[in-house]
């Protein structure tokens, strides 16, 4: 993943590097043609000014083979030659490169050949002039282009860091806010004001988002309470009539079985009721009896409420307390957890097995001996469908998992050696 | 021995109070507020059995008021609101015995017949019946001059039947008497049929006479 900015930093950067790489030729044409038409230019004048100076000298005859001579021998850059007069010449412009002896390199010379007339004669005039070599000048313009851009670059990179952390924190501080959003916890969301326009339009669309979200949640969690708490009278007149069916004497043994049968499934329905009320009341979060719970104790008196199933399924049930466990939580949630937990490692362990429970400073776990691991994703939820067993009321261990969520408590699911286990640790309290 | 069904659910009412006049107990009922209140100042009552969301008002204003006249009542709640914070309140108010929505009428009859026993100021708190004589203090239950020793939970299944005799009790019902709430978690209640075989052995060894009956298929009867 790359981050934003570094996007069209990339792109930046790329189209920085061609139009630069394009400005060396370039530059060097444009550089190479000013220098050659100003040298030309100059030769032009400098031309000029020997043909004047000569004629204003007055200068003939032997004076003036003898400053030519001297000229010749002298002026490095330019000579006077004698011509036939029936040799007429044009001007012409010439480049040539040289050997230079002192500096042992080749050297580019632009030169200009024309025909002067001093004292009514022509003689031949070439100047030349040493211009730059074309290697050099890419040579200096590469360089300083090179530079350029590599300041250009690590610009791009400061600012590019700079803009990000100013301009995107206002994108941060909304992230983090969402990161940390749990619409189960039933917590507004308030956003920083920001003056960048798309982010404050961001903000605005989330908030519009989650307070819409969170009605509707709350909506289906007031729906369920009221629809579970609308079935509980049904349920209790539904449970009076069969009592009261069952105590009449005209009943036969084949009708009083069928009505055995009906309190099986009535008995579901009243525990699944039950629980869809204590989960809206943990979700709504209205627990005040919160003390100190002895984890041990808990587990005793939850072991001789379950004692006569541990006894019927034969199960090999023990305790290790490999230190206290002492938290602070609601009794009745404490003891909703413990009951759960336990009952659920009996219900789910057959005969003969091995139910045990373990407790530290730091938590308690949960095990029981089982043949293959559960499915991790669908245990906690409601009413996932984890076994056959039609007493399972699929929301025990969404009822733990809530529970432990209030709480700030980690629980964990674990498959170790034929034993399930489930574990609660507390987090910092 | 007299009892006020405050229940708004008339059916309900009905139905407990056809159960509990098969004892030799005279019911009334109130289905409001305001004739619960009434009923429960003018007369004397051994218990009421009062539903906490009342047409009208609140179940606990009912036994505020007759706490604060002194009134010595027993009162069990009965209500849908399974929280433990009512369970608390009701208590503290001056409730006797708290019952959660839905129950068996047996396990309500069971908490009555407690109630009343615990109001009648017997200093000796023996319920005889025949032969057996049981010490509620003490908890000990002797068939003539034979001590019985029983578990905890054969000694709760004996007073769940003293207290519901010629009904038919089923499994489940029972189960749930001896595990509470956690019962409804569990398909099988065979465990049930191991005590009561348990007790009805030690009584019939100590010669008490066979009043415990197993209904075939369906549960269990103590006929007297």
């Amino acid at each position: 993943m790359i981050k934003l900015l570094d996007k069209p930093f990339k792109a930046f950067t790329i189209y920085a590097m061609v139009i630069l790489l394009v400005s060396i030729p370039l530059y060097f044409l444009v550089v190479d043609w000013i220098w050659v038409t100003e040298i030309d230019d100059n030769h032009e004048i400098i031309m000029e000014r020997i043909e004047n100076r000569f004629e204003q000298a007055h200068v003939s005859g032997h004076d003036l083979e003898t400053i030519l001579h001297t000229w010749n021998t002298l002026q490095p850059s330019s000579s006077i030659m004698a011509i036939s007069e029936n040799i007429t010449r044009q001007d012409s412009i010439y480049e040539v490169t040289k050997y230079n002896e002192y500096e042992g390199e080749w050297d580019r010379f632009r030169g200009l050949q024309t025909v002067i007339q001093i004292d009514k004669k022509p003689y031949l005039l070439n100047i030349e002039t040493n211009v730059e070599e074309a290697y050099e000048t890419i040579f200096a313009i590469g360089l300083v282009t090179v530079v350029l851009y590599g300041i250009l670059v690590f610009g791009f990179i400061q600012l590019n860091r700079k803009i990000s952390k100013s301009v995107w924190d206002p994108f941060e501080s909304t992230l983090n806010k969402l990161k940390s959003f749990d619409l189960s916890m039933s917590k507004e969301v308030s956003f920083e004001p920001t003056d960048i326009e798309e982010f404050d339009a961001l903000n605005r669309t989330i908030s519009k988002l989650i307070s819409e979200n969170v009605s509707a949640y709350n909506q289906q969690k007031a729906f369920v309470a009221n629809a579970s708490h609308e079935l509980q009278t049904p349920i209790a007149l539904l449970k009076s009539k069969l009592d009261m069916l069952f105590q009449d004497e005209k009943l036969s043994s084949e009708q009083s079985e069928l009505v055995n049968a009906i309190q099986i499934p009535l008995a579901r329905l009243t525990r699944v009721n039950k629980n869809l009320l204590l989960l809206a009341r943990i979700d709504n979060s209205k627990f005040s009896d919160i003390s100190e719970i002895d984890f041990a104790e808990k587990v005793e008196k939850s072991e001789e409420l379950l004692q006569d199933y541990i006894v019927e399924k034969q199960l090999d049930f023990h305790k290790k307390a490999l230190g206290k466990c002492v938290f602070l939580c609601s009794k009745f949630l404490a003891e909703t957890v413990v009951n759960n937990l336990l009952s659920n490692a009996i219900r789910h362990t057959s005969k003969n097995g091995e139910v045990s429970v373990e407790w530290d400073e730091t938590g308690f776990s949960f095990k029981n001996s089982g043949n293959e691991a559960l499915n991790q994703d669908l245990l906690f939820k409601r009413f996932s469908i984890s076994t056959t067993e039609t007493t399972n009321s699929g929301l025990g261990l969404a009822i733990v998992k809530e529970i432990c969520k209030q709480n700030g408590w980690d629980i964990n699911y674990n498959f170790l050696d034929h034993f399930h286990i489930f574990s609660v640790r507390f987090g910092k309290f | 021995m007299k009892i006020l069904v405050i229940e708004d659910e008339k059916e309900l009412a009905r139905d407990i109070v056809k159960y509990l006049s098969e004892e030799d107990y005279r019911c009334e009922t109130a289905s409001d507020f305001a004739t619960a209140k009434e009923k429960v100042s003018l007369y004397q009552y051994d218990c009421i059995l009062l539903d906490l969301m009342l047409p009208g008002g609140d179940g606990f204003d009912i036994l505020e008021h007759l706490r604060s006249q002194n009134k010595q009542d027993g009162v069990i709640i009965i209500s849908a609101k399974n929280t433990l914070e009512d369970k608390i309140k009701g208590l503290n108010i001056g409730a006797d015995d708290y019952l959660a929505k839905p129950f068996h009428h047996s396990e309500l009859a069971a908490r009555i017949h407690s109630v009343i026993r615990r109001k009648q100021f017997d200093p000796s708190n023996l319920i005889i019946q025949n032969e057996i004589k049981i010490d509620l203090l003490s908890k000990t239950v002797h068939i003539g001059n034979i001590a019985i020793l029983l578990t905890k939970k054969e000694y709760d299944l004996l007073l769940f039947f003293i207290g519901n005799k010629n009904r038919v009790l089923s499994k489940s019902a029972l189960a749930e008497h001896l595990s509470g709430d956690l019962a409804d978690m569990f398909d099988s209640h065979d465990f049930v049929y191991a005590h009561v075989k348990n007790l009805k052995k030690k009584l019939s060894e100590a010669g008490y006479g066979n009043y415990l009956k197993t209904m075939y298929g369906t549960g269990y009867k103590w006929e007297l």
